[in-house]
């Protein structure tokens, strides 16, 4: 991991005490709750249904042992003993007190961690692959690269106050596992056939009222070049985003409008700085800058690669069997694989832990991976640094700590959001669905007959449960104060497995809350009546169309819902 | 942090005055040191304004700074608008004015000024601000001191954090 710098430290120091500077000024009343807001958001808390909500950074989803216990002691000692990932490989907590808010930062600037940036109109903590340096299809390893938009993101005087969040997410694999196409920027790393490092640029993608794919701005980028280019992006964005309609402000929006303007208006900004600007060259990045950054990524010393191994090699049918091929991943070095804790299981809301499971994962991650964890864009944990000779040890204490879910990939291993249970934004709960979902498929064989299907829940619009991304899309909608479930079907995160990048399609009218299982249970069953023989669900989808679906789904209404579709 | 102190500047700056008559600002002000023109009225008296007279400029914030390139030779001041202070335009204008105009006078923020602003006012080119008249200039100084040093190069400070050494 990388190994945060005495200027680091430093710094997130100087974040915790400004912090409490402001949240002093907030308490004492010389700064007003409107003026406060912007700023506690950039550190990460919200004020929520119940008490404020703090999003800790999780900088591209990794996470050391040492961190993820500092995070249970705060999860225990101000909070009410859990915390929650997201989507965007954060950690929520939902129950500190404001009054403790500085305190917490403190807390976590003691273990290398912020809030920094997790909120506001701002460039948001960036994301990336959680296989990134173990992934097998690796083409370039995403970390350093990064790191290094990390800490240039990180207060940027110009760009802390946007039209809009602005987010940007890293994938260095053949295969896209951090959704790319769905941000404000997605960056793919490749090589060019002299064995260059660069990246493809896109722009402009993004969910929310109007699901946009990004677009292709740079084929290729000079790896040296990326801090000056976003910035060529983000000033134009600045300039130029809507500032009169928060539902028109994100860059997707102005990137729609303005077509080849917009990149003309990029590539000119780039080339103006790097040709006229005082000390626009400075951010070009030097080769000992890549360096310094990517020693923190080198091999854990612990790891020593081996010999490889067939992990099935007489293991019979039954539960080891099962974790073995949902939540076991091929890995870049022989003897090693990478191995998700699945926090999809009955009894908690997905993406949650309790305080006393991460220590438990800490303690795992420790003795099985290097002392090194990652967060997932799917709400998991992955151990990425697992000998294969240690597998069998690793599932039996994951099992007793409630890890060992064996659904990864499969249809209750389903992101959702937090919702009206938490969520001062959303229009509808999202955690009962899920829970209703989870219980109505408990079934183990009928699971692993329907096989991978991405079940994304988000509780309103602003989509962080990434529904329109799920080849099941469920969204929590508000008519006359009551809850109600539009379901979509066919849509794409990115990834090998669920094709290109696109916005599922609503089925029709929305569900009533308690119809919801029972729509899943419908729309399943169609799949079940209409594949092919090994035909996956999103391929079903794909060749039969939504059409299809829609019968099925709509007999399954009660009478309220009848009455709603209307 | 700041390569210059930031000054602090009163919201009815005396040295400055806007050219305003009964029904608003003028349109073409008749020349006089130390004027604070808008950008209409400016357009309006560029052509025989004389060299050398201390002219200040006020800009809306949508304005490219592109198109005031040729004429910041002639200028003292830019003001630059905040109508809101979590519209973050200004920034770059700033920015753009130092570092690739090389405007060498002063710019001042002005409008919805805070004191939670300063560290990025600084450190995008302005060298004076005009705070809201219920700041309080302590507390803006204060916020100036919390950060030694940042990550990214800045007008301030061009260098990013692995340029020095």
């Amino acid at each position: 991991m990388y190994a945060y710098t005495d200027f680091d430290r430093q710094f997130v120091r100087a974040r915790a005490a400004q912090f409490r500077d402001q949240l002093e000024r907030n308490l004492a009343g010389t700064l007003t709750e409107d003026e406060f807001r912007p700023l506690r958001l950039q550190n990460g808390w919200y004020v929520q249904r119940h008490a404020p909500m703090l999003r800790i950074a999780v900088p591209y989803g990794a996470l050391s042992s040492r961190q993820l216990r500092a995070l249970g002691q705060i999860a225990r000692q101000f909070d009410r003993g859990y915390g929650h990932f997201t989507t965007r490989q954060n950690l929520q907590f939902n129950w500190i007190p404001l009054t403790q808010a500085a305190d917490v930062m403190d807390a976590l600037a003691a273990v290398d961690m912020h809030g920094i940036q997790t909120s506001g109109n701002c460039i948001r903590n960036t994301t990336s692959d959680a296989f990134a340096g173990v992934a097998p299809d690796e083409i370039v390893d995403p970390r350093p690269y990064a790191e290094l938009l990390r800490q240039w993101s990180t207060l940027h005087p110009e760009f802390a106050f946007l039209p809009r969040k602005f987010k940007i997410a890293v994938s260095g694999a053949l295969e896209d596992r951090a959704a790319i196409a769905w941000h404000d920027i997605g960056l793919q790393l490749l090589k060019n056939a002299a064995g260059e490092v660069g990246f493809k640029v896109l722009v402009g993608g993004g969910m929310g009222r109007t699901p946009v794919i990004g677009q292709v701005i740079n084929e290729f980028l000079p790896w040296q070049q990326i801090l000056v280019y976003v910035e060529a992006i983000v000033r134009v964005y600045n300039r130029y985003g809507r500032r009169d309609n928060l539902y028109k402000a994100r860059i997707k929006i102005l990137v729609k409008a303005e077509g080849q303007q917009f990149f003309d208006a990029v590539n000119a900004e780039f080339k103006q700085i790097l040709e006229q600007d005082a000390a626009g060259r400075e951010h070009l990045l030097p080769d000992a800058e890549l360096e310094r950054v990517a020693a923190g990524f080198k091999l854990p010393a612990s790891v020593q690669e081996g010999l490889a191994s067939d992990i099935f090699e007489g293991v019979a049918d039954g539960a080891y069997k099962r974790w073995l091929t949902r939540n076991v991943h091929a890995h870049r070095l022989n003897g090693y694989r990478a191995v998700t804790l699945s926090l999809k299981h009955p009894g908690l809301p997905p993406g949650d832990l309790t305080d006393v499971q991460m220590e438990a994962a800490a303690d795992l991650a420790e003795r099985f991976s290097a002392a090194e964890l990652r967060v997932t864009h799917s709400q998991n944990l992955v151990l990425p640094w697992v000998r294969e000779a240690d597998l069998p040890a690793l599932f039996e204490v994951a099992k007793a700590n409630g890890f060992a879910t064996p659904n990864i990939g499969l249809l209750t291993d389903m992101i959702a959001c937090p919702g009206g249970d938490f969520c001062a934004l959303a229009n509808a709960r999202s955690i009962p669905v899920a829970q209703a979902i989870t219980e109505r498929f408990e079934d183990l064989d009928e699971l692993y007959d329907l096989g991978d299907i991405d079940l994304h829940i988000s509780g309103c619009i602003n989509s962080c449960g990434h529904h329109h991304s799920g080849h099941i899309g469920i969204l929590g909608v508000d008519k006359d104060g009551k809850e109600w479930y539009q379901i979509s079907l066919g849509g794409s995160d990115g990834k090998v497995l669920s094709g290109s990048p696109v916005a599922g399609r609503v089925i029709g009218p929305s569900f009533a809350a308690d119809e919801v299982p029972d729509v899943i249970e419908s729309v399943v069953d169609s799949y079940r009546s209409q594949r092919l023989s090994g035909e996956r669900f999103i391929d079903t989808v794909r060749r039969i169309g939504i059409e299809p679906f829609k019968a099925p789904a709509n007999a399954v209404r009660t009478l309220t819902g009848q009455a709603a579709a209307q | 942090m700041s390569s210059k102190p930031m000054k602090f500047i009163a919201i009815h700056d005396p040295h400055w005055h806007h050219v305003v008559g009964e029904d608003g600002p003028m349109p073409h002000p008749d020349p006089a040191p130390n004027l604070l023109l808008s950008l209409e009225q400016w357009h309006a008296v560029r052509e025989h304004w004389p060299v050398g007279l201390r002219t200040g400029i006020e800009l809306p914030n949508d304005f490219d700074i592109a198109l005031l390139a040729a004429d910041l030779p002639r200028l003292h001041l830019v003001v630059l608008q905040f109508p809101k202070w979590v519209d973050g335009r200004a920034y770059s204008q700033a920015r753009l004015l130092r570092s690739r105009y090389r405007f060498g006078g002063e710019v001042r923020a002005r409008g919805e000024v805070l004191v939670d602003m300063l560290p990025l006012l600084a450190r995008t080119g302005f060298d004076a601000v005009q705070l809201r008249a219920d700041q309080s200039q302590p507390a803006a100084e204060r916020a100036l001191s919390f950060f030694p040093a940042h990550y990214q190069g800045d007008v301030a400070a061009t260098q990013p954090v692995f340029a020095r050494s």
